[in-house]
Parts: C-alpha cells; sequence; structure tokens
C-alpha cells in the first residue's frame, strides 16, 4: 500500500474557517438570546450553541457560560450510537438523560442532523436550562430528591421530529409532564436556533465541498490541539495533588464530601485523576459524569491562553479518571441535580493543585454559589411566579497574581457571563420590593491581591404561598472562598428570613421552606472571593482607597493589611502603617 | 456667497468639506490637535479661505453653517479624564454603576480588569426616598441627606452632579426634588438628572447614561464655549450645529444640556453620507463601511433608515442614548499580523496605528501590518501614499511580512501577504454579517459602499465574501463622515417608559396615560424645534415602541406610521400589534401571531426631526467612455484569482469622472483613496462622481 501524503496545511483557510464556525455559533446563541422567555435563558444566558461532526466531535462551540463547555459533546455522541444510521434529514432529536452523556435534568439539548446529499455530516446542537423538567418541585432544584424521577422527567434521545415532521403524540408527552408553557416556546426557540445553525454550515459545505471542509476540519482540530499541547508542555512535569470539600449533602447534617485529585503533567498530556473522592451520597448532592468534565474543562480554560478555539481538539491531551460510584460520577438513579453546583468545589481541587506548577496562574478560592429558587403566587397579577434570584447570588472571585478577585462576579460556573438582574425589572416582574442591593463591606479576603467583593441583598417579599429551594453552599466557616500564598479567606453566605411575626430563619445550605408569608425580609449575603499574597505587601494606598470607599472598615485595615488609618479623617498614618507591618505593636 | 462646511475631528486627520451654493468646493486634512480641537478647526477654516483666495475675515463671514462632528467628549472617557463628578441615588442601591450587573466580559481571564467607574464609591452617595414601579412615591425625599451629600460634594471639588433613583423613570418628581436642592446650593455644576436625560426603565442603563451625561457636560460646554469664542472673534455670524450619536445634529445650548448625545457621534454621519452618495441612483437601502488606519465602522440603511441601537457602550460602561447602529471592529491600514501556537495566522485587533505605523513607513514599526501587505501585493504604489507625501519603503514591508508571517509558516512571502489580505477581509466581512444577517437581512440585497483611505482596496473582496455585487466608492470617500455632516436635519428623541400590556383597542383603560406621555413628549419636542428655529411645516416627529412577548427580556423597537396614529384618540393597535409579530419574525425567525401570546407594551418613544436646507450636490457633466487619458502607468499586482502577478492598468481616479467605464483588472488612484478593481468587474462614475463597482454575472473576486 501507498503511504497516503498529508496534504498541504492551509493556515490562511483554516483561519477563515475557524471564524465562520464562530460566526455561525454565534448568530444561533444570539437567536436563543432573542427569542427565547425564561429569564434563565435571555438574561442569565443559561446556554450553549455548537457545531459538531458526523462522529458527534466539537467544531466549535459558544458557551454562555463557562459550565457549559462541555455540555453537548457527550449527548452528541451518544444520540449517534443511538440512532445509528436510522438518522435523516429534518429529524430533531431532544436530549436531557444524564445518565446518557447529559450534565444535568434541567439542560435540554436540541440536535439537528446537517446532511450533505444523503451523507450525515454535521449535527446543530444548542442546550439551555429549561426553568422546568417535572419531577416533584418546579424548577427542578429538589434537596429532598433521593433518586432521578423526584428531579426530572427523563427524557433519553428521543425523535421530536422525522423527516420534517413533528411527532405531535411525543411531543405531548413530553409536555404533558412538564409545567411550564414557556418551556415549550423554549424548546422551539431552540430548533430555531439549530435551524440557523443548519444554515450556516450548509453555506459553508457549499462554498467549500464536502472533501475540502473535512480536510480544513482536521486541521483545525490539529491546530488547536498544538496550541494546548504547548501550554501544556509549558507545566514542569509531576504529579500534583489537590483536595476539596463540599459541605453538607441535604440529608445529614454537618456531612462533608471530598474531593480528592491528583493532576499528573507528562510531556504534553495531562490526566486528571478523581479517584479517592467521596462515595456518591444519598441526596441530589451528586454530579454525572458530564458535569465533572465541564467543571475540569472549564477551570483549565482559565489556566491556558484564553484565545484558544473550542473544539475538540483540546481535549485531545487531556485525560479524565473519574470512577463510577463518587459523588463526582454518581451511579443510576442517583439525584444529581446539584452536579453543576459542585464546579466550585472542583474547581478549588484543581487551583490547589496547580497552585504549585502554575502559582501564576491559578486563583484562590471563589464565593461559592448559594441560590434560592422562589415559587408563588403573585397577588397584582393574581398569577403564579417563579425567579432563581439571580440579582442576589453572586459574590466575588479569588484574586490571582497581579490582579485582585473581581467584585459580583459570582458562581465560577459562568465567571461572569450571567448578569445580575435589573432592580427595576425585578419589581416589575415579581412580588418584591427591594431594600437594598450594595458590596459587601469587609467580604474580600485580605490579600497582596484582595479577593473579589461580595454583595448584600434584601427585599421584601409581597408574594402568597411562596415557598423557598436554598440549593447551594458555602454557609459553613470553612466552605469560606480558600485564600491563596498568605492571602485571607472571603467571608461567608447566608440566607436569612425574617418573618413579619419578628421570627427569624437562617437558611441551610439545601433544604426546601414553604408557607413563606407575604412581607416576610429576605437578605442574603453573598460572599466575597479569596485573597492572594500576604496583605500586608498590598500597596497601602490602595488599601486607603478601599477604607475611603467604605469598602474595607479601618479596623480590617489595620488587623488584616497592617495599615493605620485614622478613622475621622481618614487620613493615612504612614508612620504608624510601617510600624505594623514590621510587627511592632 | 453662502458656505456651508462639514468639520470631523478625528483622532489624526481633522476632515473639512466646504459646499458653496453649486456643491462641492474644496475638501481639506489638518493634524488633529487633541488638547484643544478647537485650535485644529480654526486652522482648518484659515486654510480654507485661503483655498478660495479670499481674506480670513471675509471668507468666515461668508460662512453660513458649520456643522461640527466632535470626539471630545468620547475622548474624556475613553482616557478618565471626565469632570469631577458625584452620584447622588437611593439609599441601598449605591454600586449599581461599579457593578454593571457583575459582567466578566472574558469569561476565562482572571486578570481582566473591571473599567474605572466615572464616580469611585465615596462620591456615590444615598438618598432616603422611594418610588415604587407604578411611579407611586412610598417615601418623600430626605432633604437633609441631599444636603449633607452637596456639603461633601463642595468639600471634594465636584464639578458634575449625577442624580438617579429608583423607578424615576415612572415618576421624576422626588429626583427633581433633588435636583433643585443641589442647583441652589451648587449653582455652578453640571446637572444630570436621570428623569430628563432617559425616562427609561433599567436602573443600571439608566444610571450609567446619567453618569456619563455628567461627566462629559462640563467638558462638551467648555469646549463649545472656546471654539464658539473662537469663531465670534473671527465674527462668525452663521450657525453652528453640533453632531451627534443619533445621526442628527442639534444646537449647542441643546446639546450641552445632553452631552452623551455626542459620545457615539464619530461615525454617526455615515448613514447620511452615504444617502447623499446614493441619491444619483435613487437607491435608498445599502451597507456603509469605512476603514481607516485602525477601525473598521459598518452600518446598514434600509429605505432610507439607518438602524438605531440603545444599547451601545463606552469604555464597558452602557450608555442607553438612541444612537446609529454601527459596529465598529478593529481592522484598518495598520492591523497587525500574528500567529497563534497552533499556527493560524490571525490580523488585529491590535493596530501599529500612525505611530510607529506600519513597516513601510519606515517610522521603526517592525510588525507586518495590512498596508504592508497591501504595498507588497502592488495595490498601494510606494510613491503614491496619500498622494506622495508619505514614501513607502517595499524593502522594509517584505522583510517584516517574510521574517514574522511567511518563514514561520513556511509559505513564500507573497502568499503569506495574501494570507493577510484574505483573512482581514474576512473579519471585516463577519463585521458587516453581524448588522445584517444578524437582524434579519440578506447583505446581497444591499450595495456596499466602500469608504476610508484604505477602504477601496479592499471593498470588492469584502462584497464577494457576502455575495453582493455592487460597490460603490463615493466621491468623498476619504471625508466621508464630513460630507455626510452637512446632510443631516436636527434631531432630537424622547422616551417614556409604561410597562403594561399592549391595549386591545383605543377604548382600553391604558389609552389615557398613553395619550398623556406621547402629548408631553409632543410638546417637548415642538419647542425644542422651535427654541432652533425650526418652523412648524418643517417638524417632522415620529412615534416607535418598544414591545415584546409577555415575558420576554428584549424589547423590538416598532416604528408606528403615522396612519396608525392618525389622532391619539383612536390609535390603531391592532396595526401596531401586527407589524411586532412582523418585525419579531424578520428579527428572530418566528412569531406568535397565532398562539395569541400576550404583547407587552415597555417604552413609547418619539424622534423629532427639524428638516434642514442640504447643499446641492454637484453633479458632473458627462464625458466619453473613454480613459486613456487618465491611464497614468502600468505596475504588477497580485491578482488572487489567478495567483500570481500581472501588469496592470493604473488610472488617475482624480482625472475620471462621469461617463467614465473601464473593465478590471485595474487600480484607480487618487490623492488619499485607492480603488482595487478586480477581473470580472466593471467600473464606472455616476453623475455624482462615485465609482461604481458591478461584478459581471457570475463572477466573484
Amino acid at each position: 500500500m501507498k503511504p497516503r501524503v498529508k496534504p498541504r496545511t492551509d493556515p490562511i483557510q483554516v483561519s477563515v474557517l475557524q471564524r465562520r464556525l464562530k460566526s455561525i455559533t454565534e448568530e444561533m446563541g444570539l437567536t436563543l438570546l432573542r427569542t427565547t422567555r425564561s429569564p434563565i435563558l435571555n438574561e442569565a444566558r443559561d446556554f450553549v450553541t455548537g457545531l459538531y461532526d458526523a462522529r458527534g466531535r466539537m467544531l466549535e462551540q459558544t458557551e454562555y457560560i463557562p459550565v457549559l463547555a462541555f455540555a453537548l459533546q457527550p449527548a452528541c455522541e451518544n444520540v449517534l450510537r443511538f440512532f445509528g444510521d436510522d438518522i435523516h434529514p429534518g429529524d430533531v432529536i431532544l436530549h436531557n438523560d444524564v445518565f446518557s452523556g447529559g450534565n444535568q435534568n434541567n439542560d435540554v439539548a436540541v440536535f439537528k442532523p446537517i446532511f450533505h446529499g444523503r451523507k450525515l455530516v454535521a449535527w446543530a446542537a444548542c442546550k439551555g436550562h429549561q426553568a422546568d423538567i417535572g419531577g416533584a418541585v418546579r424548577g427542578g432544584y429538589n434537596p429532598e430528591a433521593r433518586e432521578v424521577w423526584q428531579e426530572a422527567l427523563r427524557i433519553p434521545a428521543v425523535k421530536i421530529y422525522e423527516r420534517g415532521k413533528l411527532r405531535r403524540d411525543v411531543w405531548n408527552l413530553i409536555f404533558a409532564n412538564i409545567r411550564l408553557k414557556i418551556v415549550e416556546e423554549d424548546i422551539k426557540a431552540q430548533i430555531g436556533g439549530c435551524t440557523v445553525g443548519e444554515r450556516g454550515y450548509k453555506a459553508l459545505l457549499a462554498r467549500l465541498g464536502p472533501t475540502k471542509l473535512e480536510r480544513l476540519l482536521g486541521e483545525l482540530f490539529d491546530s488547536t490541539e498544538k496550541m494546548v499541547r504547548k501550554e501544556i508542555s509549558g507545566i514542569p512535569d509531576g504529579t500534583y495533588r489537590g483536595e476539596s470539600y463540599a459541605f453538607y449533602d441535604g440529608v445529614t447534617d454537618g456531612t462533608k464530601m471530598k474531593i480528592k485529585l491528583a493532576v499528573s503533567v507528562r510531556g504534553e498530556q495531562v490526566t486528571f485523576d478523581f479517584s479517592g473522592s467521596s462515595p456518591q451520597t444519598p441526596g441530589f448532592v451528586n454530579a454525572p459524569q458530564s458535569a465533572t468534565a465541564s467543571a475540569l474543562l472549564l477551570t483549565f480554560l482559565m489556566l491556558i491562553k484564553p484565545d484558544i478555539p473550542h473544539n475538540a481538539g483540546i481535549l485531545r491531551p487531556i485525560r479524565i479518571v473519574n470512577p463510577e460510584g463518587s459523588f463526582l460520577n454518581a451511579r443510576f438513579p442517583a439525584a444529581t441535580t446539584f452536579g453543576n453546583s459542585i464546579t466550585g468545589p472542583t474547581s478549588d481541587a484543581i487551583f490547589r493543585a496547580f497552585s504549585q506548577a502554575l502559582p501564576k496562574m491559578v486563583t484562590a478560592g471563589w464565593n461559592r454559589f448559594l441560590g434560592f429558587a422562589v415559587s408563588g403566587h403573585d397577588p397584582r397579577h393574581d398569577a403564579p411566579y417563579v425567579d432563581i434570584l439571580f440579582l442576589s447570588l453572586k459574590g466575588g472571585s479569588g484574586a490571582t497574581w497581579m490582579a485582585d478577585g473581581y467584585d459580583h462576579i459570582g458562581l465560577i460556573n459562568c465567571a461572569g457571563g450571567i448578569l445580575a438582574q435589573d432592580y427595576e425589572m425585578f419589581e416589575i416582574h415579581d412580588p418584591h420590593f427591594l431594600v437594598k442591593h450594595e458590596y459587601l463591606p469587609d467580604s474580600a479576603g485580605a490579600g497582596r491581591w484582595r479577593g473579589g467583593l461580595g454583595v448584600e441583598t434584601e427585599f421584601v417579599m409581597r408574594g402568597d404561598n411562596v415557598t423557598g429551594v436554598a440549593f447551594g453552599d458555602g454557609v459553613e466557616e470553612e466552605a469560606r472562598a480558600f485564600g491563596f500564598f498568605g492571602g485571607k479567606p472571603g467571608s461567608r453566605n447566608a440566607i436569612t428570613l425574617s418573618y413579619p411575626d419578628g421570627t427569624r430563619r437562617q437558611a441551610k445550605s439545601k433544604e426546601i421552606i414553604r408557607g413563606i408569608p407575604r412581607g416576610t425580609v429576605y437578605n442574603q449575603v453573598a460572599g466575597g472571593g479569596g485573597g492572594y499574597g500576604d496583605p500586608f505587601e498590598r500597596p497601602a494606598d490602595l488599601v486607603l482607597a478601599d477604607v475611603r470607599n467604605g469598602l474595607i472598615g479601618v479596623e480590617a485595615a489595620r488587623a488584616d493589611y497592617g495599615v493605620c488609618i485614622d478613622p475621622h479623617t481618614l487620613v493615612l498614618d504612614a508612620a504608624r502603617t510601617m510600624e505594623l507591618r514590621r510587627g511592632i505593636p | 456667497m453662502a458656505f456651508k462646511i462639514g468639520i470631523d475631528v478625528g483622532g489624526t486627520f481633522t476632515d473639512f468639506l466646504l459646499m458653496g451654493p453649486t456643491g462641492r468646493t474644496a475638501v481639506h486634512k489638518e493634524l488633529s490637535t487633541p488638547a484643544d480641537p478647537s485650535i485644529a478647526v480654526m486652522a482648518g477654516v484659515a486654510a480654507l479661505a485661503q483655498g478660495q483666495t479670499m481674506a480670513f475675515d471675509r471668507f468666515v463671514r461668508d460662512i453660513e453653517i458649520i456643522v461640527h462632528g466632535t470626539t471630545v467628549t468620547t475622548n474624556a472617557v475613553l482616557t478618565g479624564t471626565t469632570a469631577r463628578t458625584g452620584l447622588l441615588t437611593t439609599r441601598g442601591f449605591r454600586d449599581a454603576l461599579q457593578m454593571r450587573r457583575g459582567v466578566r466580559e472574558q469569561m476565562y481571564d482572571n486578570r481582566y480588569h473591571p473599567p474605572a467607574p466615572i464616580v469611585p464609591r465615596h462620591l456615590r452617595l444615598p438618598a432616603t426616598e422611594r418610588v415604587d414601579a407604578e411611579g407611586a412615591i412610598v417615601m418623600p425625599l430626605a432633604a437633609a441627606d441631599v444636603e449633607s451629600a452637596v456639603d461633601r460634594f463642595i468639600a471634594e471639588g465636584i464639578e458634575a452632579v449625577a442624580i438617579c433613583f429608583l423607578h424615576a423613570h415612572a415618576n421624576g418628581s422626588n429626583e427633581q426634588a433633588a435636583a433643585r436642592l443641589v442647583r441652589e446650593r451648587l449653582p455652578r455644576a453640571y446637572v444630570s438628572v436621570s428623569s430628563e436625560v432617559l425616562p427609561q426603565v433599567r436602573f443600571y442603563e439608566r444610571t450609567s447614561t446619567t453618569v456619563l451625561n455628567a461627566g462629559v457636560g462640563p467638558i462638551l460646554s467648555r469646549y463649545l464655549r472656546n471654539l464658539t469664542q473662537k469663531l465670534e472673534q473671527a465674527h462668525y455670524r452663521g450657525t453652528l450645529l453640533i453632531m451627534q450619536s443619533n445621526g442628527g445634529v442639534a444646537a449647542p445650548a441643546s446639546v450641552a444640556r445632553l452631552a452623551a448625545m455626542t459620545l457615539l457621534s464619530g461615525p454617526a454621519a455615515a448613514p447620511a453620507a452615504g444617502l447623499a452618495c446614493m441619491s444619483a441612483q435613487r437607491q435608498t437601502s445599502f451597507i456603509t463601511v469605512d476603514m481607516g488606519g485602525t477601525s473598521f465602522d459598518a452600518a446598514l440603511v434600509r429605505k432610507g433608515q439607518p438602524a438605531i441601537t440603545t444599547s451601545g457602550t463606552v469604555n464597558r460602561y452602557a450608555l442607553a442614548l438612541p444612537s446609529m447602529e454601527i459596529n465598529t471592529i478593529g481592522a484598518g491600514g495598520g492591523s497587525i499580523a500574528w500567529i497563534d501556537d497552533g499556527g493560524l495566522l490571525h490580523m488585529g485587533p491590535q493596530s501599529a496605528a500612525a505611530d510607529p505605523g506600519p513597516a513601510c513607513y519606515g517610522r521603526g514599526g517592525v510588525e507586518p501590518t495590512c498596508t504592508d501587505a497591501n504595498l507588497l501585493l502592488g495595490y498601494l504604489a510606494a510613491d503614491y501614499f496619500a498622494g506622495g507625501r508619505i514614501r513607502l519603503d517595499a524593502g522594509a514591508a517584505e522583510r517584516s511580512i517574510r521574517e514574522r508571517i511567511a518563514r514561520p509558516l513556511r509559505m513564500d512571502v507573497v502568499a503569506a501577504a495574501h494570507g493577510m489580505f484574505h483573512v482581514i477581509n474576512v473579519n471585516m466581512a463577519s463585521a458587516i454579517r453581524e448588522i445584517s444577517v444578524q437582524k434579519g437581512y440578506d447583505p446581497r440585497e444591499f450595495p456596499l459602499i466602500c469608504a476610508g483611505g484604505a477602504g477601496p482596496i479592499h471593498g470588492a473582496c469584502i462584497a464577494a465574501e457576502l455575495g453582493i455585487a455592487r460597490i460603490v466608492v463615493p466621491r468623498e470617500s476619504s471625508i466621508f463622515c464630513a460630507s455626510g455632516m452637512l446632510r443631516t436635519d436636527l434631531k432630537h428623541d424622547y422616551v417614556r417608559s409604561y410597562a403594561r400590556a399592549l391595549p386591545q383597542s383605543h377604548a382600553g383603560p391604558e389609552n389615557g396615560r398613553i395619550r398623556l406621555l406621547l402629548r408631553a413628549m409632543q410638546a417637548e419636542a415642538r419647542s425644542a424645534l422651535k427654541a432652533e428655529g425650526i418652523a412648524a411645516e418643517r417638524q417632522r416627529l415620529h412615534i416607535s415602541m418598544d414591545l415584546r412577548y409577555l415575558g420576554q427580556y428584549h424589547e423590538v423597537g416598532v416604528h408606528v406610521p403615522d396612519k396608525a396614529i392618525a389622532t391619539l384618540d383612536r390609535i390603531d393597535w391592532k396595526a401596531i400589534r401586527a407589524l411586532f409579530h412582523q418585525q419579531h419574525d424578520r428579527l428572530y425567525g418566528y412569531c406568535l401571531r397565532e398562539e395569541d401570546t400576550p404583547v407587552e407594551l415597555l417604552n413609547l418613544r418619539l424622534s423629532a426631526i427639524g428638516v434642514t436646507d442640504k447643499p446641492a450636490l454637484k453633479r458632473q457633466r458627462r464625458s466619453s467612455a473613454g480613459c486613456a487619458h487618465a491611464l497614468k502607468g502600468r505596475r504588477p499586482a497580485y491578482r488572487p484569482d489567478r495567483g500570481g502577478f500581472r501588469n496592470l492598468p493604473v488610472y488617475d481616479g482624480d482625472r475620471l469622472g462621469h461617463g467614465n467605464r473601464l473593465a478590471g483588472p485595474a487600480i484607480i488612484e487618487s490623492v488619499n483613496t485607492t480603488i482595487v478593481v478586480p477581473a470580472g468587474y466593471l467600473a464606472g462614475y455616476d453623475v455624482l462622481g462615485n465609482c461604481i463597482l458591478n461584478a459581471r454575472r457570475g463572477h466573484r473576486a
């Protein structure tokens, strides 16, 4: 046999192709942003759009929040395995099942195959977090769930369109099991997004022809792989270990789940091994494999150059060992809705492991996510209402070498990709009356670079029959965002309900609170991020600026930073500061 | 004789277009003077006088109108030199400005810094007061809070105060009460009140806009005072009008009150320039692009109406005032080529700018740029750049591309240069897709007006990427925006938020309030135009509404035709609803007409136009089709279709005009513009002297 000669690479055409693929996934995303109705999709942007090749490998992807960085490829591969050659032009396939490649029950994927003539050449796909997905609790976050059926309707790969024809029976079956009408509209919007993607990809096919397109795609993967390999080869070889904990399994008070991670770097290869992490929990604090892989990938992307294209090439040099049965890869039929929220602890373990190899790239701990989904009756319109309160949950990020943490950025899963709600629109949408939404003073972990600031939110709840579902982490002292290299931890999360009768209730990090009466005052503090480096090395004028701006108290400036500031005039006492910083009491 | 002058202050050059009674009289470029831009303005006017061989005083007396586009406000924001500003806001919400709703634009970059807030936290002071979403006053203003805030402002030497309270879009009386107290004690401060600047729902966007307005208010006022003083000293008696971001102009007094209206005004005259340029061809739908040294601006005009956006940003801060929807990317002659770690080629967004400039400028630039590639490919002449004022060093361009691009990619230097040319063309085509395809328009239905010094070299190739068959290079390509400024109308925009279900009929209970709000805007608009000396018959008021399906977050702006709103007592809501469905379908590929989903009203808008006299366009006399008289010579240039060099004829563009036609491949050079006519294109000149490139059927560059 003659050896095949690899065709000459063409960096120009590959560059252009990458730009064009990106354009298509962005157009798909724009369609979703504009056409979906749930605020989780159009405000919080909890969705991802992408193109995949005939084998289900990622060609290009635009994730609007990082935790979806790896949310589609495993599902796409599963769809291919299931349907085999029974895939036809005009088919549309739905999928959410976490035990066949899904990452979270509420994240429903729509796949549309793209054909060239009669040959399957690619997929347009998008996945978005739906406002409801059936199960026992509206909205899907059910801390009382013990198995998947109490959480959600399972949708393994299902055709909702077959050869261009809507399967009304299947469609009705699915939506008969979902509470909110908007989910149906939002799935339609996702199908629209896939149609936009299909159109774009077909134009590309027409321009280049299938053979050339395939060759260029191969080169694109190679080029991306090369970039990632180069990044990895810059990390000294070795095995690095990091540990962290998730707190409270929602069943037994005081529980702690351990993440045990060993990262091995060998040349241009990196292996992430989670062996030895805690076994799966009886409640919903479990992750499917896809969710853990996404958490890993998003953290890894923060450690390398930010402009590497997102395609399958990026995955080639990465190996993941994540044995089944741990809470990071739970066995069927575990409840797993909390899985994405384990991203915080997972990234903590990754940053800790890399702190030895890449000390200038890792960040200190990010404030862990604590959410509170409310649903109830809105007396103004005599209608039900739901809200996930993105406004109140965004704490600060961890500081890194040469940069303070980012204030009010929110969970690392989203890394500033979700927007806090606008105050006025919040009051128009919900029967809530805002009292406060401001940076939380003294929340940021002290450091040479300080953590990002947390935020305090307070509002009066004026809905009836309100149920709140707390889901998250970060309420224990130990669960605060950790400091690095001498930096201090950020502050805790807390949700406090003050009932009209004068009683107060502090929410656990995972629980359902029912029957919240009208007039209850909701207060939430989202904590700050961890600091990086010795706070005594932070320039005194930066500390002074934070004090003048009311973000650090005079006391904290003195105790944490060794900076002496007159509490009345807010003038810096440089001499005393120097003494304090030299340890002279 | 009566002159009109359009003046466009840019980063490098200040452009001038002088029009006399019979049309275009002269074009001039003056180096900008950023420290005090009025110096270049006056120097340019003096140069124009000289060009007319007139004494300066006499010339100035003969000027009837000056339309002036300025970037003083934009530069102040970008360089952090805004006025010292304080913010008074509702207690409990003083951080909304700095929070920017918690967005980090670069999700994976943990060193990505937020922009510094225009008002630091210690100058963002709270007042106890509260209006609810319905506009009811829940808590009256605590005057003592305003007093103590003003004490602080005085102590801190504040020049401008922004006032933004929660739900002031629904009821501005608490804000007004605060403004009165502030004005009493700080009579010299520039006071920017959200319910006056932008009475529109969404607190962060309104706060940010109000603060930007405060921050640049004193700067623009100072600049305009300075400029009017200089003009007065020169005995100028004509009218001075200022270019605004909404594509219209306004009198200095009005602009000074709403200074933020100039923040995105840089390229805002392009659509008007495009309309003038296309008038001979009776075409009112087109895309304009302007490619300069560092940036590329693209805008779409449909049926004479430029696209307008209310979600602009300046230095990553929201600016919600209506502005021309112009997509700017970092692509220009100075864009730098670079190779990533995976071996792929990129162009920009970094630019070598004017200093050190492209390698071929010979001013110490070593990075290979778009201009270097254009020179190597033969599209630019080394001895005729800027009409020969800048001599280009072809050796330096080649060395730079060879060492930094060709060698690492193992390509020959010409293929590398052509790769650079191709990649930047694709980038620019993507920027055009964002304003066309992504808004539901097919770019193939829009001719491409291609302006700017570097634009016409790339025009045909960009057009080919998008399937556009017709490219127009305007006569005033190099001073495109200045040429548009003389063709704009006075324009003021008004908004009132009213979040309600859209009324089913004109009998619905909401009609009364809507009528009231529309009438208030009409009265305000008419008095503003009257103050600018616009007679009633020249006033045009256009109503539009921001609508959405119940539960959607993004609204769609719907222009309400006069016939749907003939009288405010009988608004045709059915027609408005139908227009909304139609527009939603075009924008997003679906509508919910059949499902009967309720439609929500969010904002009522009114645009007030004062129609101005437009100077006549100079029409050229038709000459014979032959172009031989303009042939300057031949030079080798790269032909992408053949992959090699060929000797192409080079024509002197200044000697070509109406009636001249030539077939590509060819190059047409004039002092500030080079046009590349690829093979398969026919170039011809219209009656206004615009050069039009038409692709022959089935042919693409």
